[in-house]
């Protein structure tokens, strides 16, 4: 007697006319009643595709969808949910300004007299539900007061709040904070225990094993297999992701003994308005020539503000910042660019790229001026630099295409070829492998280690513990806007992940902070 | 709360498509002029076929259908400079109309220079209008404050103004409107296909339109201003100086409107009268909505609005309909064009939070 099927997929093909691209080609997939099922794979691999065709959200070619037995017809997320079937989607879709009980009942308030919203009895309603699920928020909390995880917590419940049985997560812990992430995992053990079946997007290894019972892992648009989860380890899942197995590392740098400094930041503040607790206190760094400055820390405590005053955004309310000693305090973006600012953002959808312009006019911006000729933009030389630029960074792209279009690993291939470019002595890179499968991770540490190599002054200001550690010649942790501690060379290179997430987590701080 | 259909992915070929839905809503105007016909008139096939083939029958009407274009793609151009560049400009009414006014009264002074007296008198009331927009690009700027209202506030504050000085300062007693005096008789553009109004402001309009695109699409700062509408965060993170791209295109949208205004006086008015040009503002709006902001889908888009405007006067003259059955059929495609753009609006700004 085989166990009973919540989700029969068969032979899913899904066919992207523009670039002609297979994204799910003849793809099983069966999810069983009350399991945990992880989707793995890299970026662009198809899993997001295919349950985007399970959610109603793209129609597929060919193929066949039962639902518990029944062949179904999906045609749009109504009838999807019809059928018991939910998705929270990475980007969240809620109203900022409603409570949670607002959001989760909208399209189906309670109603007094037929016309009256009756608060009340959305917020009893609402409560019932995470009472029963042991949620952390209250059905009266104004979602824009709400953490993200808590935020996730109001996108699940809308979809249990349906009675949605068949839960789909694209890549949920993306956004989260550890602590988030175990709470997230023990919310769905017991949903699952519940008999909810769950599927989660996600191509992180350790979690995989974390939580699943089973794991199906794609690659190019195929499905490979589908595993109990205990009879295979990490490294043979990340085989089957990858085709080849790749260790991530760069090679680090000789001590330069020609180092000098380039970028020197001085007792950095930075104030929020209304707020006692600056978002920077006094940071000072020196970051040199040749070498890999990385900044650690857990989000909330200063990276992105960091990432803020390099990239000219946001004034600094007292210190200095120093370019080749040349004083570059607070001038603006534009200006710190025309002094040699070279940068990769960690939004590089919201900040890195205009998605509605094309490849060449991304490729061009800040520079367009020096693809003049008579007065006009020479066409024809952009065309020819950005094809140039897209080889040599063997992004899979056309010139012409919106950039939109292209898959996240492409797009910071672009963002990485222009900055690359126009870099003088120093470039910043934020969060520079968020979201990339390997092998782009990979691509990116080895640019950044070529650039170091070749005497620039690398600033990496990145969340992740494993990217510091891997790359950085030297690492700034940051806690509450403070530097907690600092490492050079090989001591940075011998720490433990357990030994810096303590001062991250500010249980521990370095007395003085040197380097 | 559904998931909208994510627009990226699902969009075969988004050009086609986008151009789809401005053919589909030009398609239910047509159809609402038939209905319309069909309820309010005795005679409907008679006024089906004034209102339809009554602007081609003879230049007389040929004539006057492309001189009323003319404003609209001024018109038109100046709304999608702004849109593209994340800006709206909804003071066109203002603009036009204190454009004219300027140019009249400056090519009358002017009557001794000639043709650099009356280039010199263009280009003064169209930076007069265009200021006027700019004004509100500078509010923004300065305060923060949408210039979709300043704008539209500025401009309806204009209007009664020129209205005073047409009817008080400059108004002219040897005739019975009210009007300012005309302008020069070398001023004058000449007439094409007479005896209709149709001049040679024709090409003008032509030639602002190809301008236009080639700023857009050829010029760095056309590039720039793209980009800053586009994202405005990418513009500001590329070194581009987005505050700048506030100011300049609501200034060059004016601009265009005061073209328009000033090419109207040249061509077809010859002085400013009251009103002349009330709605012209208006409509150069929605022409920029159906051609969905590009600079080339701006004629076609601004000869299609005049054709039911001169359809709707023709089947007036024959037939038992009135003038509203125009007036209709563009609130019906205005109506189905802004809540399209209003849509991706506030998805954009949605996005930018």
């Amino acid at each position: 007697m085989p166990l009973e099927l919540a989700v029969e997929m068969r032979n899913i093909t899904k066919i992207y006319p523009e670039n002609n691209l297979r994204a799910n080609d003849e793809v099983d997939f069966l999810l069983r009643k009350g399991e945990i099922h992880c989707l793995a794979g890299e970026n662009g691999a198809g899993k997001t595709t295919l349950m985007k065709v399970l959610y109603g959200l793209e129609d597929h070619e060919g193929g066949t969808i039962r639902i518990r037995g029944n062949q179904q017809d999906i045609s749009s997320p109504l009838v999807a949910n019809r059928l018991g079937i939910g998705m929270v989607h990475q980007h969240f879709m809620l109203v900022e300004d409603f409570t949670v009980s607002q959001n989760v009942l909208m399209g189906i308030e309670p109603r007094k007299h037929g016309l009256i919203y009756d608060r009340k009895k959305a917020d009893t309603l609402v409560n019932e539900v995470i009472g029963h699920h042991h949620f952390s928020i209250e059905a009266n909390m104004l979602v824009r007061n709400l953490t993200v995880g808590q935020k996730q917590q109001v996108e699940i419940i809308k979809m249990l709040y349906r009675d949605v049985d068949i839960l789909i997560l694209d890549e949920p812990t993306a956004v989260l904070t550890e602590q988030e992430i175990e709470s997230l995992f023990s919310t769905l053990k017991q949903l699952a225990q519940k008999g909810k079946s769950l599927i989660l997007i996600t191509h992180k290894l350790q979690e995989i094993k974390a939580i699943s019972d089973r794991v199906s892992v794609m690659r190019q648009g195929k499905m490979l297999d589908t595993y109990e989860t205990e009879e295979v380890d990490e490294r043979q899942i990340s085989a089957l992701m990858m085709g080849k197995s790749i260790s991530l590392s760069i090679e680090h740098g000789k001590k330069n003994t020609e180092s000098r400094p380039v970028i020197e930041g001085r007792q950095i503040t930075v104030l929020r308005q209304g707020q006692q607790r600056p978002l920077l206190n006094a940071l000072s760094f020196t970051a040199y020539s040749g070498e890999i400055l990385g900044f650690a820390g857990v989000s909330g405590n200063g990276l992105g503000v960091l990432e803020a005053v390099l990239g000219g955004f946001i004034p600094i309310y007292d210190g200095k910042v120093l370019h080749n000693g040349e004083d570059i305090t607070n001038i603006g973006t534009a200006l710190l660019r025309k002094q040699g600012l070279a940068y990769v953002p960690s939004d590089r959808l919201k900040v890195g790229s205009a998605l509605k312009a094309s490849v060449q006019e991304n490729i061009i911006v800040g520079e367009s001026g020096s693809f003049r000729k008579n007065g006009f933009i020479d066409q024809k030389k952009v065309t020819r630099h950005t094809n140039d630029l897209l080889e040599r960074y063997s992004a899979k792209a056309t010139a012409q295409m919106p950039i939109g279009t292209l898959s996240g690993g492409n797009i910071q291939k672009v963002i990485l070829a222009r900055e690359i470019e126009r870099y003088q002595d120093y470039i910043v890179f934020s969060e520079p492998t968020w979201g990339l499968d390997i092998a782009s991770s990979q691509f990116v540490y080895e640019q950044i280690a070529s650039l170091r190599d070749k005497g620039a002054a690398v600033i990496l200001i990145s969340s992740s513990l494993d990217e510091i550690l891997t790359i950085a010649d030297r690492i700034i942790v940051l806690y509450r806007g403070t530097r907690v501690a600092s490492f050079v060379g090989d001591e940075a290179r011998n720490l433990s992940k357990e030994e810096i997430g303590e001062y991250m987590l500010g249980i521990r701080r370095q007395g003085a902070a040197h380097a | 709360m559904l998931d909208r259909k994510p627009h990226q992915s699902r969009r075969i070929l988004p050009t086609l498509r986008s151009s789809a839905g401005s053919f589909l809503i030009l398609l239910i105007a047509l159809a609402g002029v038939v209905v319309l016909s069909l309820l309010l008139s005795k005679t409907p096939a008679k006024t089906l076929r004034y209102f339809f083939l009554g602007p081609l029958q003879n230049t007389y009407y040929f004539g006057n259908m492309l001189t009323s274009a003319i404003p609209l793609i001024f018109g038109g151009l100046g709304v999608s400079l702004a849109m593209r560049s994340g800006n709206f400009n909804l003071g066109g009414e203002g603009q036009i109309y204190s454009g004219a006014l300027v140019t009249t009264l400056c090519a009358i002074y002017f009557a001794p220079l000639g043709l650099l007296g009356a280039l010199l008198a263009l280009c003064i009331g169209a930076s007069v209008a265009g200021g006027l927009a700019g004004l509100s690009g500078f509010f923004r700027m300065k305060w923060n404050t949408s210039e979709l209202i300043t704008s539209f506030l500025i401009s309806n504050a204009v209007v009664l103004v020129v209205n005073y000085l047409i009817a008080g300062p400059f108004m002219d007693p040897s005739t019975s409107l009210i009007a300012t005096r005309k302008i020069p008789d070398s001023f004058r553009l000449s007439a094409l296909l007479p005896p209709s109004n149709l001049s040679t402001a024709l090409f003008f309009a032509l030639v602002a339109v190809v301008a236009v695109h080639i700023y857009l699409y050829k010029t760095k700062s056309g590039y720039e201003l793209r980009m800053t509408g586009l994202n405005s965060r990418f513009a500001k993170y590329g070194g581009i100086n987005t505050k700048k791209f506030i100011v300049l295109p609501m200034f060059l949208s004016g601009f265009l409107y005061g073209l328009g205004g000033g090419f109207a006086i040249y061509g077809t008015y010859f002085s400013t009268i009251k009103e002349f040009s009330s709605g012209m503002g208006w409509n150069g709006l929605a022409v920029a909505l159906i051609a969905k902001s590009r600079p080339s889908a701006v004629i076609p888009a601004a000869l299609f609005f005049a054709y039911i405007e001169a359809g709707a006067r023709s089947a007036m003259l024959h037939s038992d309909v009135t003038f509203e059955i125009a007036a209709i059929v563009q609130s019906i495609i205005f109506f189905f064009i802004s809540s399209e753009v209003l849509l991706t609006l506030f998805e954009k700004k949605r996005r930018e939070l």
